[in-house]
């Protein structure tokens, strides 16, 4: 029996702009932006919080939002970390890793919105060969509103990043498969690229 | 109406076989083994030539009632050899399956046959989740899963990772792809609720077995209704029935050999273990719940004449809607060749040039 990870709430001043954020666990920083009034901490973030600090941010959307994050990344001393974002903060999280790429070691995209056809960011996706922090996009095989055509072109756009479906989780894939989304972003950000690798033990009896 | 032939690997085997399944491997006769598999392939020119339009070949495994534990080989053979009939490979069991390597073999195949393959997935009978140690109660999920996965890796351009309930992988990009785009025609072979519900969301077939044409009719109603809530309607061609016929030249002939049949599982299992598989293999016509065929044969549901035959495929039709037909014509297993050469030929010349129109 694993106690829950018990999560503490703060608030930062970054940049003119107030930051709520909730904080657990011990070691590697693991940031994760959330879209403004997703509400958190999930089952998912426990999990996650043993293995790294995990960070959770919410960071209004539009164009300033990239620089709110770096603000309050600096305020927490949050150096290099791994960055995760969903769905429309995943912009943002993008935007920091071509600005700074020193900032993010690894890049974890849930669900990204950004080159749907509907709204489409092409100053972005213009920019999307440049990333050169490691990269992985996950996508719920039951997402109706990112489909893999947009998962798809995230791959095809960003060098060497990786796609991966989490089955049978619809848009919120943390909420809908906590287990299987917190043990594919722990890999990665611990791993990244070489994450492809297993290191999975089928020896039944030793 | 499209008629497959369900091809069972005749094995005559030179001594008589313990009943129970597994049967022991030490009983096998590598001479009876490699005249099975060469009489497989003369009977199917015997079905080309018939003017069937599929040979069907299924997995079974441990037994030599149907000697043909990978279907995926018995398939590349015959497609090797026949140069016309489609192959339907009625199936791959799916959970035991690494999936990725079905969906690589399965490409290759259809590449190899240029695109004259058919597929059903299933999740397999009762027994079988005796060989490999599959856990019944896990069958239905992990089949599901696999199939969508096969499906992916089908369809899937970019290398993908997968990350399910009980496959994992972090990268999959396979080569070749199938020749017929974006895959070859595909069933989800089985009369569940989630069977259907896969096949509609999927825009797959619908496969049906043994089971009377109104109690089959009611999965495939069920599976329509299920087309028509994700907005498109199948084929006739995507419901598929797969039964027993037992055709003579009168119906009086037709119904005595069926009563000379013994009513004998097709796999005998010892009864605690039978018991146990009733408990814990759950499965379901339509969400309706049904017992797996663990005693008793499978039921012959086209019995009779040429006459009374074509009647019947006409009720099937109409009843289960289904627009090809994969007939078993002889009851599999039996070392008696003779019969089912006879009632191959009555049904190629009487019975399939009437039910093409049907």
């Amino acid at each position: 029996m694993v106690t829950p990870t018990a999560f503490r709430e703060g608030e930062v001043e970054a940049g003119g702009v107030r930051v709520r954020y909730l904080e657990a666990g011990q070691g590697m920083p693991l940031v994760h932006l959330q879209a403004a009034g997703t509400p958190g901490p999930t089952r998912a973030h426990e999990l996650l919080g043993r293995r790294f600090r995990v960070v959770i941010v919410a960071v209004p959307d539009g164009p300033s939002s990239v620089d709110t994050l770096w603000h309050a990344l600096t305020a927490l001393s949050l150096d290099a970390v791994g960055l995760a974002a969903d769905s429309s903060s995943a912009a943002a999280a993008l935007r920091l890793a071509l600005q700074a790429p020193e900032r993010v070691r690894a890049l974890v995209l849930e669900a990204p919105a950004a080159l749907r056809p509907a709204d489409r960011d092409a100053d972005l996706a213009r920019r999307l060969p440049g990333v050169a922090t490691p990269t992985l996009i996950l996508l719920g095989t039951r997402d109706d509103a990112v489909l893999a055509a947009t998962g798809r072109s995230y791959k095809a756009l960003i060098p060497g990043s990786h796609l991966v479906f989490v089955y049978e989780a619809g848009h919120a894939i943390g909420a809908d498969r906590p287990e299987a989304f917190a043990e594919v972003v722990a890999d990665f950000v611990e791993r990244r690229d070489a994450f492809v690798i297993s290191r999975a033990q089928t020896v039944i009896h030793p | 109406m499209k008629v497959s032939f369900f091809e069972t690997v005749r094995y005559v085997p030179p001594r008589a076989l313990p009943a129970e399944w597994p049967v022991p491997s030490g009983a096998y006769d590598p001479a009876a083994g490699a005249a099975a598999y060469q009489g497989m392939i003369e009977r199917l020119e015997y079905v080309e030539a018939l003017g069937f339009d599929w040979v069907s070949v299924s997995e079974h495994h441990y037994s030599p009632r149907i000697l043909s534990p990978s279907p995926i080989v018995s398939a590349a053979f015959i497609a090797a050899r026949l140069k016309k009939l489609t192959i339907a490979l009625l199936g791959p069991i799916v959970p035991h399956s690494n999936p990725v390597r079905v969906a690589e073999e399965l490409a290759m195949l259809d590449t190899m046959a240029q695109g004259r393959l058919v597929v059903g997935l299933l999740r397999g009978t009762a027994n079988e989740a005796m060989t490999y140690d599959l856990n019944p109660q896990e069958a239905r999920e992990r089949t599901d899963e696999g199939m969508e996965l096969i499906l992916k890796a089908w369809t899937e351009p970019q290398p993908f990772g997968w990350q399910g309930r009980h496959f994992q992988y972090r990268t999959v990009s396979i080569w070749p792809r199938p020749l017929q785009q974006p895959h070859p025609p595909t069933y989800a072979l089985g009369t569940s609720r989630e069977s259907c519900e896969f096949a509609a969301r999927h825009r797959l077939g619908c496969g049906v077995s043994y089971g009377p044409f109104e109690v089959m009719a009611r999965a495939t109603r069920y599976y329509r209704e299920q087309c028509a809530r994700h907005g498109w309607q199948p084929t006739a061609e995507q419901i598929l029935y797969r039964a027993n016929m037992l055709v003579a030249e009168t119906d009086d002939e037709a119904h005595a050999v069926l009563r000379a049949q013994a009513n004998q599982a097709p796999f005998t299992m010892r009864p605690a273990v039978r018991d146990a598989m009733m408990t814990l293999d759950a499965r379901n016509i339509a969400g309706e719940a049904r017992a797996p065929v663990v005693t008793g044969a499978l039921p012959t549901t086209f019995v009779g004449s040429p006459d009374t035959v074509v009647e019947q495929v006409r009720r099937c039709r109409d009843v289960v809607g289904a627009g090809v037909l994969d007939l078993s014509l002889h009851t599999p297993g039996s070392a008696d060749l003779a019969p089912l050469m006879r009632a191959l030929e009555l049904f190629g010349t009487k019975v399939l040039p009437r039910i093409r129109e049907i």
